[in-house]
């Protein structure tokens, strides 16, 4: 879990690390596929039917998305973040 | 004694001076600062508000801005180049899709990279009501710029800030 700076100094995002630089990432009725192959999310307590087409997450950029899966894909934040926007992460 | 009562007077209207100086001649940061209140002002809506006060704030939102303003947002239609009249019906559409709205900015910094043009990185909240019952509080980090022009500072871009890309 990382958290993210979303908005000026004070505005983070907690979300999940899910694919790295150079990595594909995509979504498959709601299952999440890495370089072609299904990433086991047991943290994932609401199963979502999303759709997602492969893309390659860039140069110092890491993928990040959030657990709680439970609204449709268009509401949730996530997706391709620079390294710079990652502030640290929780402590427990 | 009487040289610590000149002192003292003295140091008195230095002070008045310079509080007056600070009151009546804001700084240029002050000034842009000053426009983000008024656009904030001009686009927030109360419940029932009425037509009088519409035009009034329609009519303050569009002298806040240039000739034209550019608008970049990633995954909305809305990006682009307008004129000062098409920003004032974009904002009037806008509103009227909302029954209450508030625009607040915050953490502004400023810079100015060249004469007469500012820079302003912010965080920007907008919330309200839908006219059809929906919340809305929407959060985005923005880079806006600003033109002196006639000794007025006007909006010239306004760009989203893409943190997550999908």
């Amino acid at each position: 879990m990382v958290v993210v700076r979303f908005a000026g100094s004070k505005v983070m995002l907690l979300k999940r690390v899910v694919g790295l630089e150079g990595e594909r990432v995509e979504f498959r009725d709601g299952k999440l596929f890495v370089n072609g192959s299904l990433l086991e999310e047991p943290y994932v307590r609401h199963p979502c039917n999303w759709n997602l087409a492969p893309r390659k997450v860039d140069n110092n950029c890491v993928y990040v998305v959030g657990d709680n899966r439970s609204m449709p894909i268009e509401n949730h934040y996530f997706g391709q973040t620079s390294m710079e926007r990652i502030m640290g992460g929780p402590l427990w | 004694m009487v040289k610590i009562k000149y002192l003292i007077v003295v140091l008195l209207i230095v002070m008045v001076g310079i509080s007056v100086t600070f009151l009546f001649f804001p700084s240029e940061e002050k000034k842009v600062k000053k426009r983000f209140a008024l656009l904030s002002e001009h686009m927030s809506k109360d419940y029932g508000e009425n037509t009088f006060i519409m035009a009034n704030k329609i009519k303050g939102i569009s002298v806040l801005f240039g000739e034209n303003c550019n608008f970049t947002v990633s995954d909305y239609s809305l990006s682009g180049n307008y004129t000062r009249e098409e920003i004032s019906g974009i904002a009037l559409r806008g509103r009227a899709h909302f029954s209450t709205l508030g625009l607040k900015f915050y953490d502004l910094k400023v810079s100015f990279p060249e004469k007469d043009l500012a820079q302003v990185n912010l965080t920007a909240r907008l919330t309200g009501k839908s006219v059809y019952g929906e919340h809305v509080d929407e959060t985005r980090e923005l880079m806006c710029l600003l033109k002196k022009v006639e000794k007025k500072w006007l909006f010239s871009s306004f760009e989203v800030i893409e943190v997550l890309k999908r």
